[in-house]
């Protein structure tokens, strides 16, 4: 039997999860209530810190909370049907290579991530920062959101996948997930600060802090998704 | 104490038994670390010249002289640092061998690599949070690169051996546990030099000894390094010995009942 090419693989896998999540929007809707619930969280915690509190200083770390925790919900569930229904195990012995299956399934996860982003995103800058001065050009939040939701995607789909094999899982994924994101989530926060803050620490310019954030984001996430790809062959194999 | 069959060869090293060995480095390791704590409280210089109460003017700052004082703690905090850090890489390269040779003898080494590092990595935090305690009067800041990189090399750690506990089958727990030492210990250098690269709130610094170490001060750290060097391999090999007694009493086991 011919070898089948390896974009087609990844496209059929990646159109599976696509198709699946079309069928019952479940992931989505989950991932999106949870979202705005976090948010609504967040107007209660904030609800007594008084008027002349400034938000600002810790929206971008409140924003990539509310997507770390979404993330994590979503990618417990991308995997835990697959285990249920038994779909891994059709896929490991279909002739797919163990590589593609990471990318397709980190595919997957970061297209789903980037769509409740960008669902939430607009939600939170009308409850929160509507009509504040910037501390940068608000369009460019799109650069630390997309390499976060990267580096989520790609080393969450490692952890999950193993976290799903455990008892207790979602309590698992948290347990690897943050400690191991904790560099790239301080990056992308600095990032999305110095664009959220007006009035930065003396002494940083915006560029300063802005791209030197980013490229260090930018940076673990080569590294962390290369090992996480070369990893995943071990952990899909166990 | 005795060791023998499979699992390790009785060996002898330069003329002494594996066993002998760890003693020797258990005694010498608990030498130069004592030698260390007495070096530092009595013989090496202290900074600026400070005394037990009062302050000093430094740089037209009045700095107190318990702050100068707490600087000692630098003789015990950087060696158990470092250590652990380095018995990590020893962890994270037996879980390489693992993965690689499905040898599960490495997998044994790798998580009692694990375990010293867990315990280096612990009093690496306690010091640190005492001279934090000391140095700038709270028990714990966020904005301080050192110590949130060890918090973060702590629950890696603590992940680590969370993750081994919920895993119920024994050869997939030893593969996660290999590839997520192998993930912990490429993430800890890149949390410790992306904080210390990010520019946060700055805490205001007090001046220290600056520039290098002084003679007597280095005798000191390096007393200090190779004394928690050699007691943690001592108790790495102490700790080593009863997990492979243990895979011999299981094959014992299982040969009398079959």
């Amino acid at each position: 039997m011919a070898k089948i090419s390896s974009s087609r693989q990844f496209k059929a896998i990646l159109r599976k999860d696509i198709v699946m999540e079309m069928r019952t929007g479940e992931m989505l809707t989950s991932m999106g209530l949870y979202a705005v619930l976090v948010l609504i969280v967040y107007g209660v915690a904030l609800s007594q810190a008084g008027s002349s509190f400034d938000v600002q200083r810790i929206a971008a770390g409140l924003l990539w909370l509310a997507i770390l925790f979404t993330s994590m919900l979503g990618l417990n569930r991308s995997l835990v049907h697959e285990k249920d229904q038994g779909c891994l195990d059709a896929l490991l012995l279909s002739p797919v290579d163990r590589p593609i299956i990471f990318f397709a399934k980190a595919t997957g996860n970061l297209i789903f991530l980037s769509i409740v982003e960008v669902l939430i995103l607009p939600l939170f800058y009308f409850l929160f920062l509507s009509g504040k001065p910037m501390g940068g050009p608000f369009w460019l939040i799109a650069l630390p959101l997309i390499v976060g939701s990267v580096g989520i995607a790609g080393v969450g789909t490692l952890l999950a996948t193993m976290s799903v094999n455990t008892t207790g899982k979602d309590f698992i994924l948290a347990v690897l997930f943050i400690p191991v994101m904790f560099p790239l989530l301080f990056s992308v926060v600095a990032a999305t600060s110095a664009i959220l803050i007006s009035d930065p620490i003396a002494g940083i310019t915006f560029a300063d802090a802005f791209w030197k954030s980013l490229a260090l984001g930018a940076g673990y996430d080569v590294i962390m998704v290369l090992a996480a790809f070369g990893l995943y062959e071990f952990i899909i194999g166990a | 104490m005795r060791v023998a069959e499979q699992g390790i060869k009785q060996r002898k090293f330069l003329g002494l038994t594996g066993n002998a060995w760890t003693l020797l480095m258990l005694g010498v390791g608990a030498i130069l670390t004592t030698a260390d704590f007495i070096l530092a409280f009595f013989y090496t210089p202290v900074v600026y010249g400070a005394g037990v109460g009062g302050s000093k003017m430094i740089g037209g700052v009045v700095v107190s002289q318990q702050l100068l004082f707490s600087q000692k703690i630098f003789y015990f905090h950087v060696p158990v640092a470092i250590g652990s850090f380095l018995v990590f890489t020893f962890a994270a390269a037996y879980a390489v061998l693992f993965l690689v040779r499905k040898d599960s003898n490495y997998d044994i080494r790798s998580r009692t690599g694990m375990e010293v590092t867990l315990l280096l990595v612990m009093l690496t935090l306690i010091t640190g949070d005492i001279w934090t305690r000391f140095e700038w009067g709270v028990w714990w800041a966020f904005g301080e690169p050192r110590l949130t990189t060890y918090a973060i090399m702590a629950l890696l750690v603590v992940a680590y051996f969370v993750l081994r506990a919920a895993v119920s089958d024994d050869e997939r727990r030893a593969t996660y546990g290999a590839v997520f030492c192998i993930i912990a210990w490429i993430d800890a250098p890149i949390s410790f030099v992306i904080t210390r690269m990010i520019p946060t709130s700055i805490h205001p610094v007090v001046l220290r000894a600056g520039g290098g170490l002084t003679g007597s001060q280095l005798l000191a750290f390096l007393l200090g390094l190779f004394g928690m060097m050699f007691t943690s391999w001592a108790i790495y090999q102490l700790r080593l010995r009863e997990e492979f007694a243990k895979v011999r009493i299981d094959a014992l086991k299982e040969a009398l009942e079959g």
